[in-house]
């Protein structure tokens, strides 16, 4: 007995003692180089005195962009010299912790990304959230109002935008061509369908998918159409006539054939990216920010894939596309340093500088519409995005930049709801066990009536 | 006081002391506090009454939850009982060889954590052609499936994972029940002329019953209360339909996703009658009440 | 006679045949994620999990960023040996303190409180877990171990299995130390603890296993992220917005080895144990 223990204890104290070796040499390491660690916390080196703000968020590459942007406050005022540190947690995760900070009213970050789809979760009660307002004043007139609005409450802004998101066409055209598809001819959601069709007889592909947890071509459509979740009151109404000839639409796409649900549900996730990259479906209806899980993600589409204006119902409609998910940073009210961090974090996302950034490091449409038209910036042969399409990103944004609108319902406290609904349980429905549409509309209307006490 | 402190009239409540604290402080409070949560709406502070368990009982996604559990519990309850029962009795058997060798291995997937195991099971049960799953259905000339959008294989899945995970565990308490059993007793039922099935059923199985029981209350209670699982398998707390929600999901879903407190609460005690009642039931099934009361 | 032996022999067979087969079933799972760490992380949201063996994409190099990588695997690591280890010496302490009143003494009361604690063996702890989480706010114990490991150190399933184990006790041993001179709490940490061996070891399994993947409450708990413990740290790396597979299937598996050690070291004395403290009618 006593041998054995004795030799249990030895193991554990040889992996302790090799574990404790390795945990110094990362850390040895890191002050090297604040390296791309995966997660976890990041710590920026700055010299002599400055503020540490602690950041946390749920997108790896925005560590990157913030620390750029910070060094750049840094040099321009050092006397608020600003000291990040950053985590990056697991978006479900990261979502939660901090509802529960701010309700505990302990252990809240200074900033903080919040999702669009979770914001309005955190405009209910209390607001924990600082008003940024006079921070987002400077540089209020270069911004598109709707995307400072969708942060927003009675009239006082609470998030700082990332980006447009203005919701594009993204084509494959080797793809498309061998199959003698002219992406540039699609202009309505008909012509679209009919090329899918074309497309599915020439090769046995699928021309695009239908999606089941996200609603980004579901929510255009919807909106070209006037659609919305909510009636004019803000009452739950999903079960309008415009939301089920949507639905109906897209059913009608799926049943030819030529489009079919992902896996993972949507252009945007893990497991869809591979199914994308390697041909098996040709086209994406997402958001302008979908270029950068391109460059990451579907990096053999490099030079194969266009940027088009997504199709409409009619010709010459007014509404040609809508601004799709974001991320808003927001300042926790209750941090000592808020003030400082409202400042620095306006400059780091709205300024001129950091919109260049938006476009060159994240590749997203910046909110600051001056960007959009410096075409040094847009075309520069050496910027990555420009590199990967084979169209310049910004024709098709400036081609539709008055027709950019947003879906009402999306800051309504409700929408959190509906959304995860619709993902879960609605589209799932309809798209894949094949329900009746108006039934399963239905069936998800008492679900979130029942919720909302409607 | 020093020589009150070690009497032995003094000590036994010196021992259980610390559990005494511990269900006051980490028990009693919590529920006392969570009946009280379960009146309100804690985001907008208000007493609603009845409220809560008014909306619980037309909320379909709670009463799919309950199911879900349900049938969670009563799969992992006929497939995690007389199996490894089996097992262990044929494992106790003289005429096995090495029988150390297979506890180890079937103990193995019980030290892999959840994060893990979900994490396998979900790659595992892909929906693309070369998923291992699939695979394996293709040898019987199946087309690919996807597993973990429809209920019924969703449910398989979830099993399999369950199965896996605890049928070595459950294999070591029947061993030990076993090992508990003298072995006269089936020498002479031996020499008797019994069968090794009829030893099985006239001897092992009987004398189990404390075991079984055992298992049983912590089958029923980790069945009830199983969250992780389908957290991992389906990558978060949203599945299809919520083919793969559970009471504990809906509890997380309210209280942290949709900080419903008061509302999660009040799903919290829920599970806690179903559980209490489901264990009396149990109880008194299998006749444990009789024994303790002797 | 001879024919009963080579019925014997053949029963052995088929017995060993069916084990066998159960162990290879068990196996494969763990061997698709053993697979898998030698395989690009990309390949497995391109094809699943499976048996395919493909010489030319494998290599050592999610091992290489395992080992030399930048992250904070290690971290999580030493913080979930560190937990475990806490969590055991102390949850196998306290448990066993009171398992032992419960099992050695008569007192007024005891029979209503070891009902208490049959009552809350099967109390699930998602049951309190959110008004707990408001009341350790409320005592300003968030993102600590302490809040992890204290509400359970009096564990009700492990006072149970300790009180079953203690009962064959012979009172003759308490009587003798008493007449030795040592106190009650002498008698429990002298004479007591040493010949509980075996129970530790079972009970160090069953809680180590526990601690070591334990899940939820942590998440709600723990927010620093340098606090985090492996379950937590793998789980940021399930994240849409980043590939990190490759860490994720190499630290899985090498998450399993710990663990597995205590467990064959102490397996022995588990079976032991479990045998002993076996629920008794």
């Amino acid at each position: 007995m006593k041998k054995r223990l004795l030799a249990v204890l030895m193991c554990i104290a040889m992996t302790a003692s090799m574990l404790l070796g390795c945990s110094a040499g990362s850390e040895g390491d890191s002050s090297e180089d604040s390296g791309d660690k995966s997660a976890g916390t990041r710590e920026m080196e700055v010299e002599g005195d400055a503020t540490e703000l602690e950041v946390w968020t749920f997108i790896e590459m925005h560590q990157d962009f913030y620390t750029d942007m910070a060094e750049k406050w840094n040099e321009e005022h050092p006397d608020k010299k600003v000291k990040l540190v950053l985590s990056n947690m697991a978006y479900d995760d990261m979502h939660n912790k901090l509802s529960l900070a701010l309700e505990s009213g302990e252990g809240a970050p200074d900033v903080v990304d919040i999702e669009l789809g979770k914001f309005p979760a955190f405009m209910t009660g209390e607001i924990g959230l600082m008003d940024l307002t006079d921070a987002i004043e400077p540089y209020k007139d270069n911004v598109i109002e709707s995307r400072l609005e969708i942060y927003g409450k009675n009239g006082a802004y609470y998030g700082f935008p990332t980006h447009v998101g203005a919701t594009v066409a993204f084509y494959n055209t080797e793809a498309l061509e061998g199959a003698g598809i002219d992406y540039t001819t699609i202009k309505t959601w008909d012509d679209f369908k009919a090329a899918g069709v074309k497309y599915y007889e020439a090769t046995g592909k699928y021309f695009a998918c239908v999606e089941t947890t996200a609603q980004w071509m579901i929510n255009l459509m919807l909106t070209q159409k006037g659609g919305d979740y909510l009636d004019a009151d803000g009452n739950i109404d999903i079960t309008n006539d415009k939301m089920v000839e949507v639905l109906e639409y897209i059913k009608g796409m799926q049943d030819t054939g030529a489009f079919a649900t992902v896996p993972g549900g949507q252009p945007d996730n893990e497991e869809a990216y591979p199914s994308y990259n390697n041909g098996d479906y040709a086209v994406q209806i997402m958001p302008f920010w979908q270029t950068s899980r391109f460059t990451n993600y579907m990096t053999d589409l490099s030079g194969k894939v266009a940027i088009a204006a997504p199709p409409v119902w009619n010709e010459g409609d007014a509404i040609k596309s809508i601004g799709g998910g974001g991320t808003g940073t927001a300042v926790v009210a209750s941090s000592e340093n808020a003030d400082l961090a409202a400042e620095v974090f306006a400059y780091i996302k709205l300024s001129e500088a950091a919109n260049e950034e938006v476009w060159n490091v994240l590749g997203f449409d910046p909110v600051n519409t001056e960007v959009w038209t410096d075409t040094e910036l847009t075309q520069n042969p050496d910027n990555q995005f420009v590199q990967f399409f084979n169209t310049y990103p910004f024709d098709t944004l400036l081609e539709i930049q008055d027709g950019i609108y947003a879906l009402e319902s999306l800051t309504s406290e409700k929408f959190p709801s509906i959304n995860n609904e619709f993902c879960t349980v609605t589209l799932n429905n309809i798209y894949e066990n094949g329900m009746d549409i108006k039934e399963a509309l239905e069936e998800s209307q008492d679900t979130l009536k029942n919720e909302f006490g409607e | 006081m020093k020589k009150l402190f070690y009497s032995q009239k003094i000590a036994p409540y010196v021992f259980v002391l610390p559990f005494v604290l511990t269900v006051v402080f980490f028990w009693v409070f919590p529920i006392g506090n969570g009946i009280l949560l379960s009146f309100q709406d804690v985001l907008k502070d208000e007493w609603v009454g009845l409220g809560n368990y008014k909306r619980l009982l037309s909320d379909k996604i709670f009463l799919k939850a309950v199911y879900n559990s349900a049938k969670y519990m009563v799969g992992t309850l006929i497939l995690l009982i007389p199996f490894p029962m089996l097992f262990a009795t044929l494992l106790n058997s003289k005429l096995m060889k090495k029988p150390g060798l297979f506890k180890s291995i079937y103990f193995i997937p019980a030290l892999t954590s959840v994060v893990v195991a979900g994490t396998i099971f979900r790659l595992m049960f892909g929906e693309m052609e070369t998923s291992l799953a699939n695979q394996v259905i293709g040898i019987f000339g199946f087309g690919p499936i996807k597993w973990l959008k429809g209920e019924w294989t969703g449910y398989f899945a979830l099993l399999l994972l369950a199965c896996w995970r605890w049928t070595g565990v459950n294999i070591l308490y029947f061993l030990a029940g076993l090992q508990s059993i003298s072995t006269d007793i089936y020498e002479a039922a031996s020499i008797d002329g019994a069968s090794k099935w009829q030893q099985f059923i006239k001897i092992s199985f009987p004398l189990l019953r404390p075991t079984t029981v055992y298992v049983l209350t912590i089958s029923i209670y980790a069945g009830l209360s199983m969250f992780t699982e389908s957290y991992m398998l389906w990558k978060g707390n949203n599945s299809p339909q919520n083919i793969g929600l559970t009471i504990v999901g809906y509890l997380y879903r309210q209280g942290i996703e949709k900080r419903a407190m008061g509302y999660a609460c009040a799903v919290g005690l829920v599970l806690l009658v179903i559980v209490m009642i489901v264990n009396l039931i149990q109880l008194k099934a299998t006749g444990t009440f009789d024994k303790e009361e002797r | 006679m001879k024919s009963q032996k080579n019925k014997n022999r053949l029963a052995t067979v088929m017995l060993i045949v069916l084990f066998t087969i159960l162990a290879i079933l068990i196996i494969i799972p763990i061997y698709t994620i053993f697979l898998a760490s030698f395989k690009p992380g990309g390949d497995l949201l391109q094809y699943g999990l499976n048996l395919g063996i493909d010489w030319n994409r494998m290599s050592l190099a999610n091992y290489e960023l395992l080992f030399t990588g930048q992250h904070e695997y290690w971290r999580w690591f030493m913080n979930s040996i560190i937990l475990t280890v806490v969590t055991v010496v102390a949850t196998l302490l306290v448990s066993a303190f009171v398992g032992y009143g419960f099992a050695a003494y008569e007192f007024k009361g005891k029979n209503a409180l070891f009902l208490v604690v049959l009552i809350i063996l099967s109390i699930p702890l998602e049951v309190v877990m959110l008004p707990l989480y408001k009341q350790m706010t409320s005592w300003g114990m968030m993102d600590s171990y302490v809040a992890i490991v204290l509400p359970f150190v009096a564990h009700a399933s492990t006072i149970f299995f300790f009180r079953q184990y203690l009962l064959g006790l012979p009172k003759s041993l308490l009587e003798a130390g008493r007449i030795d001179g040592a106190t009650e709490y002498g008698i429990f940490f002298r004479l007591i603890v040493p010949i509980m061996k075996p129970a530790f070891a079972a009970m160090a399994i069953l809680n180590g296993m526990n601690a070591w993947n334990n899940y939820l409450w942590p998440l709600l708990v723990i927010r620093s992220a340098d606090k985090y413990t492996l379950t937590l740290g793998l789980n940021t790396l399930i994240n849409p917005y980043g590939d990190n597979y490759s860490l994720l299937v190499v630290g899985s598996f090498f998450s399993i080895i710990p663990i597995f050690i205590l467990f064959v070291c102490f397996q022995q004395y588990f079976i032991e144990g479990m045998t002993a403290g076996a629920v008794k009618e």
